[in-house]
């Protein structure tokens, strides 16, 4: 496997393989019980952007004993817990360290077929790109911590970053998806430039379909964008190529690095529309179709309108 | 000139240091220096959202940003806000669904008495607040909802608490009101020239 790909690949047999992966972090939203959701659901993620299904996790915990009440994790574990229900995954075990900033997440292991792991490579001309959940909660999160997020705002985010990937990974699983990746740290265009890279091939995409939260628009212009939406953009700005009339606050919000975003979809241009179809029918009502892929201009991202 | 020297710190404080400068003294004039480009860009944007008018200026390491503000800003109190100061602010805060101690079914009777009577108080009732059993008042299944939402349309802000609606697992079935924290509530009881409590 690709030093790049969501998570490590084994294969057991012909027809069985597991995909390991691990992720944690620090807290995002002041209420322990989703933050232990959140921390679950992005941890899964990372199986669903592989074409496999989750099964067995353990918990990893860092915990500063002497500043916060042992309550505080009991709620956030629930809350990891109850996500990992909802998924179908057992948790095995687990690991507790003693630390001077709260952190929580999971090391996960699913199952997928060998002749059915999705990578970020193997995209074809004419391709179309799905992106399942709207961009913004870095800029949203930023918001929190600068107490200019509305309570309205904050749960609205909470419950789409702790929304599993699961249903996506479901529906794609009936249709001809030749790559998937899931957004996260390094922001949609990071992401897709990582697809990108090495493939031989670019991509168009159409900035209007592109689905993001009109707050982190907002608080985008109120200049909350996280330090890391910087980084981000530093380190692919030279891969990518901004029509003028493309508004910079959008540039930007391309760059912001997500939280348990959605799935990134590379799938064959006749199943497009009918995979869609289904994604908003099940209730990943932000599911769009934002760009495809393009022989020429190779190893770019061009972004239109 | 006000001057901020937010180098050193990252996203989001460099802005929310230059907020609170202005909001303390309605500046017309303020200089933020920062330590990166992309932190000059957020306060820069934060400023123009404000209404100022602003200049950037980069020398070695130091990027700042310099806003003016001439026009008269919504900081600064208007007529209307003034004629709202003359007026008496009585805040409600209600945290409970039913009044007083002893039978629970008449404390709900006086409640939706209390509630449908509240109009009476006129302009007067600035802000009302539901905590604790107090939010089962603005769900769906409410009694009152419809009297509820007649005095938000007459400009009554009711304020919902978010903590409690979640406790509650109330918070899909909340129907009027806007939900709010601690935070706002408090403000609230500072602003306000009455607070009585149910």
């Amino acid at each position: 496997m690709d030093s790049l790909d969501d998570a490590g690949v084994y294969k057991i047999s012909d027809d069985l393989a597991i995909i390991q992966t691990v992720d944690f972090f620090t807290p995002i939203v002041d209420d322990p019980y989703w933050f232990g959701q959140i921390a679950a659901a992005n941890a899964l993620s990372d199986i669903y952007a592989m074409g496999g299904t989750p099964k067995t996790a353990m918990n990893l915990v860092g915990f500063p004993l002497k500043q916060m009440d042992i309550s505080i994790l009991r709620q956030i574990l629930q809350g990891g817990l109850d996500k990992m229900k909802e998924a179908g995954v057992m948790l095995v075990g687990g690991h507790s360290v003693e630390d001077s900033e709260l952190k929580y997440g999971l090391s996960v292991t699913g199952f997928v077929h060998p002749d059915r792991i999705l990578t970020k490579k193997n995209l074809r001309a004419g391709d179309r790109l799905v992106l399942t959940k709207p961009l913004g909660t870095g800029v949203i999160n930023t918001a929190i911590k600068g107490g200019v997020a509305s309570v309205k705002v904050i749960d609205k985010i909470t419950r789409l970053m702790a929304t599993l990937n699961r249903d996506v990974a479901e529906v794609m699983k009936q249709y001809s998806v030749h790559a998937c990746t899931d957004i996260t740290g390094f922001g949609l265009l990071g992401h897709l430039a990582e697809m990108v890279d090495g493939s031989g091939l670019g991509v168009v995409l159409d900035s209007k379909k592109i689905p993001i939260l009109s707050e982190a628009k907002d608080y985008a212009a109120m200049g909350m964008l996280p330090a890391g939406a910087n980084k981000n953009k530093i380190f692919r700005e030279s891969m990518v190529e901004f029509y003028s009339s493309v508004n910079p606050l959008i540039r930007d919000l391309l760059f912001d690095p997500q939280t348990s975003g959605g799935l990134l979809i590379c799938i064959d241009r006749d199943d497009t529309d009918e995979l869609v179809e289904e994604l908003i029918q099940k209730g990943c009502d932000a599911s769009a179709v934002i760009g495809e892929v393009v022989s020429a201009p190779q190893e770019k991202i061009v972004v239109n309108s | 000139m006000k001057e901020i020297d937010a180098r050193g710190l990252s996203c989001p404080a460099p802005v929310v240091q230059t907020r609170i400068a202005i909001e303390e003294g309605y500046l017309k004039a303020i200089r933020v220096v920062v330590d990166n480009e992309a932190a000059q860009q957020n306060v820069k944007r934060f400023l123009e959202s404000q209404g100022f008018d602003v200049a950037l200026e980069k020398v070695d390491d130091h990027y700042s940003v310099t806003g003016q503000c001439d026009k008269v800003t919504a900081k600064q109190p208007s007529e209307a806000s003034e004629a709202e100061a003359r007026q008496t602010k009585i805040m409600i805060m209600i945290a409970t669904d039913r009044i007083g101690y002893g039978d629970d079914e008449l404390g709900l009777k006086l409640m939706v008495s209390f509630i449908r009577t509240l109009k009476e108080m006129g302009p007067d009732l600035w802000r009302l607040v539901f905590v604790n059993n107090g939010v089962n008042l603005a769900i769906q299944s409410s009694e009152v909802l419809v009297d509820l939402k007649e005095l938000e349309d007459s400009g009554l802000q009711i304020l919902v608490c978010g903590t409690c609606l979640t406790h509650f697992h109330l918070l899909e079935q909340k129907r009027v009101g806007e939900t709010t924290n601690m935070l706002d509530i408090v403000t609230a009881m500072q602003l306000a020239d009455k607070v009585i409590n149910i």
